[in-house]
């Protein structure tokens, strides 16, 4: 085991990221067009690191398997993103920011990683609004805020329910005035299947171009990732179809650290599973619990429709447990409560939902008041599940979100393999073990145009980069490797689908490394995993041929997490304590709460892969130096 | 022509449909002197007549609108097609009332250009000659000779139908066109359209039904 | 809770196996299906009985499923996306849909939107047009104060309406003359209501230029853009393009 170096600078914490600009070493403009640099993903960090890289001068080459650019699923973030600007006056701050997400991620987070995003925090809203972002403005011009959970204060900016939408077509634009003008390369329909390191470094990738089936090498200088999380290791999540976990994986496989897989976001208000044919959940906004009473029967067996459940048998059980807090308690707490209701068997109908109920925000508001705070929620709820949430309370449930863990990355995003840069939600970087609302579009942009473009200049700075091409033998090799897998998956003509392998996993990772793990449960998942996978590799049907094969792309991603499920498993196995969104049920208060274990798991897990065997733990230890350590209440 | 934009084509389009738009209304207000008896119909023909030069740059404006008009529509016609040139097997159009009038486009600008040549033959290159009951009337007598007869009557209002027809989707897509169309006036825009087109086509159609039942 | 109705569908859908293939309509029976399917859920279901048969799936892109990311979209018995207003294809839910209907589904069709395999279509000319100007020119680092400049508050959001375009294609779809005017307009609008927006002139005369070259038709205002847009945008959107690019062609 040894220890990871963050590589942060010294010095008091609110002057590391200014005094390290300074320290860090430069690229002449001139030599910038000779290095190239590919770019994996074009979500908010990708594109907007593209499109920064590439207004320096860079020589950029940039990778998505969606076949435009703008299709990432950045898009989707619906509530907002944060900023410490304080139009609001009510006390905000730089520090409050950084303490408020320090705390918000349960105490697993770098100290000067998050203090770095809050202070870009504010310079990534005044280049959004210069971008065209029409974010909400109240009567009189000027930006409007609103709040968010986690937080006291109004920080976050929004652009009706479609803020990662407008941010992500800001980046997106960025990135294509970038392309017209020959300094960034776009490569669409491409996806990225392996990662080329030669000498130790990072210095390509390989690419399969989905049209064509084609493999193509593609030699770099640096390589930077921003592929987004993981989650449809859980099959059904808010994420899109095609999210996936093979880049980071990949590079994983080659020798980047991956840290605190177990760190997963369970949304508290998503639309419930309908039946076996469901492929997605779709994300109803945090904001909904502001006015809406989270409830189940009181008693086990009681399926009548809601509207007959007397008031004195309802059981409204986190304006109960939490009676400061109410509904508005922090994601996941409001995750987790759900889950113990229905596994009490007081989910509706005995199933896995619970009542969000508009019914006294009507009476007491009005219905054109509701209608005009969450009109379009209520009316994509009715779409969706075909019944009136004027009428009758919306049923809700848990699902998978995002994913904190990722990439291990020191302080200039930098993995443990020289080069291989990465970026938003890949990395693991600065939510600890739990996000806060509207924090995750500020870490991508912030990542993507703020620091990449300063700490990939010092990596070519301070290396002395020899010339390699695709010519060199590493490419072939991981060339091969890959068509190799492809060839075998295209023909093991089995007699099951690869959605038949993604659900089973799917099922067996919520079930036992969800919103609560246990050790039996987790040792059960890790024997079971390999074995799905060696059935998986014997018995799957991927029809078609080797060219345009939407079968095939979606095979080798499920393949992909059929390994990293393993990983998952076996760090929420080690950690031993409960924190943010790991929950470990023998680690709890009397209460129920989380129990962290601050005297032996105060620090980040980096896993190494080990061929053939078990990951190997590496460590960086955390240190809580300006927001000090402390249990979270919400009471 | 190729250097231009589809949007300047279409403007080209609708500058001189609007042009035609102005001739039309004139040239009903001439008509309606058929109203006032011979005299009156065959002096501001002659009145024209003895503009002279100015008369021929009339004409030649409008033939050039005519002209330019044509030109362009068939040019963006041949684009639009190459543009849509995989068809659907079931396709659905949305808006009934106006899109009709939009759908119909081709087949009254088609209809309007066969009435044109007619027109002419019949009236301006004819000569004015126009006998009843044994006196020579001139024009008024030609154009009363010739509505007078039933099928040509009907197909002269045909034909003002597919101007009235043109003009309803014309008129209002000229301030699109322009960018003169919101969200706010559009309806506005659309119910003037309407009636300017219910207006000429009545306007003209109301001469052959006059002379059909007073000649 | 009541049972959940089933209904069974003749699929008429277009094959086509790659650009060179001319493409027929293959029919499927989509058996038993649940009406609380969304629409690409119920060819999930097509697809998964075609995988255990060794016949190839029927591709289609989609991604997001939730409206937003602009992937899917097909022409559902003549109409883009389907049925009912104002949502995409995989927002479409098969309670739309009457037990024993015929449902044919066909890719968007346009000669600038060629067909790359069964509904999976080309749509990097959008990229193209967006490539051309659809930005506003700033550095990262040299914006000022985001609130140094009010916008009023009116023309903020017809921006943000603008701006909620996603890119499916579905108006070109529609356009009798595959005309790709409401996208277009719509980026247009969108950046130059903003103040932001308002300097870079020479945006709208790029941008429609590089829409003529792709090959897309012109606009005859026939509408059917507007009517079978997701998300909404309106023609008025068309009326200040072609208003922007007069003034900046007058103008010079």
């Amino acid at each position: 085991m040894a220890k990871l170096k963050s590589n942060e600078p010294s010095g008091p914490v609110s002057e590391k990221w200014e005094k390290h600009k300074f320290d860090m070493k430069l690229v002449n403009p001139a030599n910038k067009r000779k290095l190239k640099i590919i770019v994996v993903g074009t979500g908010l960090a990708g594109a907007s690191a593209s499109a920064s890289l590439g207004e320096l001068g860079y020589n950029v080459h940039t990778f998505t398997y969606h076949e435009s650019a703008r299709r990432a699923h950045s898009i989707a973030a619906q509530g907002g993103i944060n900023a410490a600007k304080n139009y609001c006056n009510d006390g905000d701050s730089v520090q409050r920011l950084f303490f408020d997400t320090v705390k918000g991620g349960d105490f697993r987070a770098r100290e000067a990683n998050v203090h770095r995003l809050a202070e870009n925090s504010v310079k990534i809203i005044d280049h959004c609004v210069a971008q065209g972002v029409p974010f909400a403005r109240e009567y009189g011009g000027l930006l409007d805020n609103r709040s968010f959970g986690g937080a006291q204060v109004s920080r976050t900016f929004y652009a009706k329910g479609q803020t990662g939408q407008q941010l992500l077509l800001g980046a997106y634009q960025a990135m294509m005035k970038e392309v017209e003008a020959k300094t960034v390369t776009l490569h669409t329909r491409a996806e990225m299947m392996d990662l080329v390191v030669v000498d130790g470094k990072a210095r390509g990738i390989i690419v399969r171009n989905l049209l064509t089936g084609e493999l193509e090498k593609h030699a770099a200088d640096a390589v930077v990732l921003a592929t987004g999380g993981y989650g449809n290791v859980f099959y059904l999540s808010t994420n899109a179809m095609a999210c996936n976990v093979t880049s980071t994986w990949r590079a994983h496989k080659k020798g980047a650290y991956f840290a605190n897989p177990c760190y997963t976001q369970i949304h508290p208000t998503c639309i419930p599973v309908k039946g076996d044919y469901q492929s997605k959940l779709t994300l109803m906004s945090e904001s909904l619990r502001n006015d809406g009473r989270v409830w189940v029967p009181n008693a086990v067996g009681d399926h009548r429709p809601a509207k007959d459940i007397p008031e004195d048998e309802r059981d409204y059980y986190l304006e109960r447990k939490y009676p400061s807090f109410g509904n508005l308690v922090p994601r996941d707490l409001a995750s987790r409560n759900a889950k113990e209701q229905t596994d009490l068997g007081k989910g509706i109908n005995g199933g896995l939902a619970v009542y969000l109920d508009f019914a006294d925000s009507i009476k007491r508001l009005g219905k054109d008041t509701i209608e005009a705070r969450y009109g379009n929620l209520f009316d994509m709820y009715q779409q969706i599940t075909g019944t009136n949430p004027y009428e009758s309370p919306m049923m809700i449930y848990p699902a998978v979100h995002y994913t904190m863990g990722g990439l291990w990355v020191d302080y200039n995003l930098e993995s443990t393999i020289p080069g291989l840069h990465v970026l938003g939600e890949a990395n693991f970087s600065d939510h600890g073990a739990n996000r806060l609302g509207a924090s995750a579009l500020m870490q991508g942009l912030s990542d993507g145009y703020f620091i990449i473009p300063n700490t990939i200049g010092h990596y070519f700075g301070s290396n002395d980069l020899g010339k390699v091409t695709t010519d060199a033998p590493e490419f072939d090799e991981a060339l091969n490797n890959v068509q190799e897998k492809i060839n075998q998956l295209v023909n093991i003509k089995g007699s099951k689908t690869v959605d038949h392998f993604h659900r089973e996993l799917g099922l067996l990772v919520w079930d036992k490394c969800g919103m609560a793990r246990d050790k039996a449960g987790l040792e059960e998942a890790l024997k079971r995993i390999p074995e799905i996978r060696d059935e998986f590799w014997d018995n799957v049907n991927v029809t078609g041929d080797g060219q345009f094969n939407q079968t095939l792309e979606k095979a080798g991603r499920v393949a992909d997490f059929l390994e990293f499920g393993e990983l998952m498993c076996q760090d929420a196995l080690h950690r031993e304590e409960s924190c943010g969104g790991h929950f470990r049920t023998e680690h709890q208060t009397k209460e129920g709460e989380a129990l962290r274990n601050d005297d032996d798991f105060c620090f980040v897990s980096g896993w190494e892969y080990n061929e053939g065997k078990k990951a190997k733990l590496n460590t960086e230890d955390l240190t809580f130096k300006d927001v000090p350590l402390s249990q979270r209440s919400y009471k | 022509m190729l250097k231009l934009s589809t949007i300047q084509k279409k403007q080209i389009v609708g500058i001189t449909g609007l042009a035609m738009v102005g001739f039309v209304l004139a040239h009903l207000s001439g008509n309606f002197l058929i109203y006032k008896g011979p005299e009156a119909f065959n002096g501001y023909a002659k009145f024209l007549h003895d503009l002279g030069a100015l008369l021929w740059m009339m004409r030649a404006g409008i033939l050039a609108s005519f002209l330019l008009h044509m030109g362009f529509t068939i040019n963006l016609v041949i684009t639009n097609r190459k543009a849509r040139v995989n068809r659907y097997y079931k396709y659905q159009n949305h808006r009934s009332e106006s899109s009709l009038a939009t759908q119909l486009m081709p087949l009254s600008g088609s209809i309007i250009l066969i009435y044109i040549i007619f027109h002419l033959l019949d009236f301006s290159l004819a000569d004015k000659v126009g006998i009843i009951q044994g006196i020579d009337y001139g024009l008024y007598g030609l154009v009363i000779n010739t509505l007078k007869d039933p099928i040509h009557a009907v197909l002269y209002i045909i034909s003002m139908a597919s101007v009235g027809l043109h003009m309803y989707h014309a008129f209002q897509s000229v301030f699109q066109t322009f960018g003169l169309m919101s969200e706010k006036n559009q309806p506005r825009l659309v119910l003037a359209s309407k009636v300017l087109g219910v207006a000429i086509t009545l306007g003209y159609s109301s001469i052959p039904v006059y002379i059909m039942m007073n000649f | 809770m009541a049972e959940d109705k089933t209904i069974t569908l003749t699929l008429k859908v277009w094959r086509q196996k790659n650009a060179e293939d001319k493409g027929h309509f293959e029919i499927y029976k989509a058996k038993d299906i649940n009406e609380n399917m969304s629409f690409l859920e119920m060819l999930d279901v097509i697809n998964d009985t075609l995988t255990l048969n060794n016949q190839t799936p029927i591709a289609f892109d989609h991604d997001c499923r939730e409206g937003i990311c602009g992937s899917c979209g097909a022409m559902v018995n003549g109409v883009a996306h389907g049925p009912v207003s104002g949502v995409t294809l995989c927002q479409l839910h098969m309670r739309s849909f009457n037990d024993g209907d015929t449902v044919v589904i066909e890719p968007f069709r346009a000669k600038s939107l060629p067909v790359i395999q069964d509904l999976v279509i080309d749509r990097t000319a959008f990229d193209r047009i967006i490539a051309k100007g659809g930005y506003i020119s700033v550095k990262t680092g040299s914006a000022p104060e985001a609130n140094d400049t009010p916008i009023e508050k009116k023309k903020a959001d017809a921006s943000f309406d603008a701006a909620a375009c996603i890119g499916c294609s579905a108006c070109v779809a529609a356009c009798p003359n595959a005309s790709a005017s409401l996208f277009v307009s719509a980026k247009v609008s969108h950046l130059v209501l903003l103040p932001q927006g308002h300097a870079e002139k020479k945006r709208v005369v790029q941008m429609v230029d590089q829409m003529d070259k792709e090959g897309f038709g012109g606009c005859s205002n026939a509408y059917q853009c507007q009517a079978a847009c997701p998300k909404e945008i309106k023609v008025e959107n068309i009326a200040r393009m072609n208003r922007e690019y007069i003034k900046e062609k007058s103008i010079r």
